[in-house]
């Protein structure tokens, strides 16, 4: 995997992309990525404000990032398109894309192979007609005789109710959540469908509001390669197009697996990520969530409220997991919640063994997280005030000073890294004592020359903040700044790429390929000053 | 607001076809926010001689939102909580529909006392004995339902006294009567022969 990259000093704006695959990211710099932004930031209604180059991701990203009116307009566009090509009313149309999870192609399909099949499967039946003139009609809610059929309403079917018992029906459905998108005559035998313009027809403004928010939302969330960026308070949402990397960057600086949708944590996957949370969640939380009422549905993490005696749980749609409220498991799979105890009480024995060591873990992994948040505010400081004041009293530009920045993005990269090396150490196998060691060496590696690029890039740079004039070490300072972040990118590309590949270098060469492969600590020492 | 008129048609039905379906709903108070439904036990099932009181409140947003129901009679089956009398029925939750009544919903109950569904169970306890020792699950049903569920019920105290004033431990009655589903003749034979 050695590719003959020496110690690069960063001499190129070449910051987006730092682990990937090194082939194609010759032409990723800050302009490109720049201009990029501003394209974006140029729609009126754009929330995207300052702007900084990404840290991951190659430059032909395997990604795309969808602001709220990209949404709508794609969401539109492909409506429009259903309902054209299969003349039938924009109202069907969404019904037949929401149930091909959005996409055109399979409804075309589905559609003109066997139109009855799906129009019987989707509820979509021809429209029965009444004559007006026939007697007296009961209303199947209220069961109130109605005179003639001018107050009555039904779908398709004609099974017939009064316009308020219609109404109440669409109501109370819209108020339970988006499971109204899915609406079927009330009757329990029909399978006629609900369409938008039904409800549309007999709900108020706030309510068809409600619904057809319901409608946008379920574009991504019923889309297999769309998803909403987990940020707090984004409403960008990310389509992700398959490749190797699930790590993604939204328009407002977020990044998380688009996988798994936790904080980024190349490069360790997301099962160990998934354990690790649940175990940290464990030892926390256990405790108030059984006394609580409500609790996060095991698959998709939305609150469900318990309200009924019985312990069946049923996730709101268009989830609709079935779980147990007392253990969280899978209902369909759920033998017996009493079967448990005697796995736990082994479990706490286990726990015990392994309490100290699950706290050498997650004391680092958390004090990495830490500081890896302090390092985004830092570098956000760093970008908006120091490298101006710089500017002024040692004469560069603020592209010749760029480096500062890119030193203090590798800090936020590396930290982020480090904390989910300590996820990945602990479910490393305590019999594979040639991979621990190597793990631990690279990590120890990587971990000391981040230490040292951030305590310099920290502290170096108070001197020159408080000069009164242009200082001739300043140069230096360029110089060390610059080889440390070099330095530190090898040690940590060296330990992804050994912890991708599970540190099978070990079966290879076992010790020597330490001595080979491994930079000297005291590489960093030799360097200029 | 819950539509009374519409509970008040629903009662009306209820009492004209109360001797074929043998399904009562009665209010507990004045507002007919409260009432109580009886089933009879289906015939050819462990229930089968009991009666079933189920305590039925209504909610706000009755008849879009589902009545809530519970087992007011203590019953041994695996979808029904033997220490609340919870009910675990789709259409009592998100399987409900305004088209459907008080009614119809006491015969789904009584469905379910019919048919159990020890894969979706409400009480795991009674689902794994219902699984793995279906006899003995029988005679704890019918022992129940003889013991909350019939007028006689109320004996079942004054055989445990007398069978323990004739020398029998406590739990051995109990478990004896429990296993015979509550004859107090077969009960002696068992603990005489065990
Ligand atoms: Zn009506
Ligand atoms: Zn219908
Ligand atoms: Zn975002
Ligand atoms: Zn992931
Ligand atoms: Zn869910
Ligand atoms: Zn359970
Ligand atoms: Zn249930």
């Amino acid at each position: 995997m050695e590719t003959g990259d020496e110690i690069n000093i960063c001499s190129d704006n070449e910051v987006n992309d730092y682990y990937g695959e090194d082939a194609n990211n010759t032409d990723c710099n800050y302009d490109s990525l720049i201009k990029e932004e501003d394209s974006l930031d140029s729609d009126s209604d754009s929330p995207v404000a300052k702007k900084r180059p990404r840290l991951e991701g190659p430059p032909d990203r395997n990604y795309k990032v969808l602001k709220q009116s990209d949404i709508r307009e794609r969401q539109e566009k492909t409506i429009a398109e259903v309902a054209m090509v299969l003349s039938v009313s924009k109202a069907v149309a969404t019904v037949l894309l929401r149930h091909y999870n959005w996409s055109a192609g399979k409804v075309h399909e589905a559609w003109f192979s066997d139109e009855d099949r799906v129009r019987k499967n989707l509820g979509l039946l021809p429209i029965i007609e009444f004559p007006l003139d026939s007697t007296e009609v009961k209303c199947g809610i209220c069961f109130d005789l109605f005179p003639t059929r001018d107050e009555i309403v039904s779908a398709a079917c004609g099974h017939p109710y009064c316009v308020e018992c219609f109404r109440g029906y669409i109501r109370t459905s819209i108020n339970d959540g988006p499971g109204c998108l899915m609406l079927r005559c009330p009757d329990l035998s029909c399978s006629a469908v609900v369409d938008q313009d039904m409800v549309n027809s007999l709900v108020s403004e706030e309510e068809k509001q409600k619904y057809s928010t319901y409608l946008y939302r379920s574009y991504v969330e019923e889309n297999k390669k769309i998803k909403w960026c987990p940020g707090p308070g984004c409403e960008h949402a990310i389509e992700f197009d398959d490749n190797q990397g699930w790590d993604v960057t939204c328009a407002c600086d977020f990044s998380f697996c688009w996988n798994c949708v936790e904080d980024a944590h190349r490069p360790v996957d997301c099962e160990t990520v998934a354990n690790w949370m649940a175990k940290n969640d464990d030892e926390s939380e256990t405790k108030t969530w059984i006394l609580a009422q409500t609790k996060p549905c095991p698959k998709c993490a939305k609150p469900i409220e318990k309200n009924e005696g019985c312990m069946h749980m049923t996730c709101h749609s268009p989830c609709r997991y079935q779980f147990c409220w007392i253990c969280l498991g899978d209902w369909h799979n759920h033998i017996n919640c009493n079967g448990y105890k005697e796995d736990k009480r082994k479990e706490v024995e286990d726990a015990k063994r392994h309490v100290q060591k699950y706290n050498h873990y997650y004391e680092r992994w958390a004090a990495h997280n830490l500081s890896r948040l302090k390092a985004v505010s830092d570098l956000g400081r760093v970008q908006t005030e120091q490298i101006e004041q710089l500017s002024e009293i040692h004469g560069k530009t603020q592209i010749e000073l760029g480096f500062i920045a890119e030193a203090w993005q590798q800090i936020v990269e590396c930290r982020r890294v480090l904390k989910w090396t300590y996820a990945y150490g602990y479910y490393l196998p305590e019999a594979e004592d040639a991979k621990k060691q190597l793990f631990e060496f690279l990590q120890g590696e990587a971990e000391a020359g981040l230490e040292r690029l951030h305590g310099y890039a920290e502290k170096e740079v108070r001197q020159f903040l408080n000069a009164d004039e242009r200082s001739v070490n300043f140069e230096g300072f360029e110089l060390k700044l610059k080889s440390l972040t070099g330095v530190t990118k090898k040690y940590f590309e060296k330990l992804v790429r050994a912890l991708e590949n599970g540190l099978s270098e070990v079966q290879e060469a076992g010790k020597s390929y330490m001595e080979e492969h491994c930079i000297s600590y005291f590489e960093i020492c030799e360097l200029p000053n | 607001m819950i539509d009374f008129g519409r509970v008040q048609k629903e009662l009306q039905e209820c009492s004209r076809d109360m001797a074929a379906s043998g399904i009562k709903v009665s209010p507990k108070s004045d507002n007919l926010a409260r009432l109580v439904g009886t089933i009879p036990g289906p015939i050819g099932t462990p229930y089968e001689g009991g009666t079933f009181q189920i305590d039925i409140s209504l909610p706000d947003g009755y008849p879009f939102e589902p009545p809530k129901m519970q087992f007011a009679t203590k019953v041994w089956h695996p979808n029904i909580s033997s220490q609340s009398g919870a009910i675990c029925l789709d259409i009592l939750k998100d399987q409900w529909s305004p088209a459907l009544t008080l009614k119809t919903a006491l015969l789904s109950v009584q469905a379910l006392l019919s048919a159990p569904e020890p894969d979706d169970p409400q009480d795991a306890v009674v689902a794994q004995q219902y699984i793995r020792e279906h006899q003995t699950f029988l005679g704890t049903a019918r022992y129940w339902t003889e013991s909350f569920a019939k007028a006689s019920s109320l004996g079942v105290e004054e055989k445990v006294q007398r069978l323990v004033e004739m020398g029998f431990a406590e739990a051995h009655v109990r478990s004896a009567l429990e296993a015979v589903g509550g004859d107090e003749n077969l009960a002696l034979e068992k603990l005489c022969s065990g």
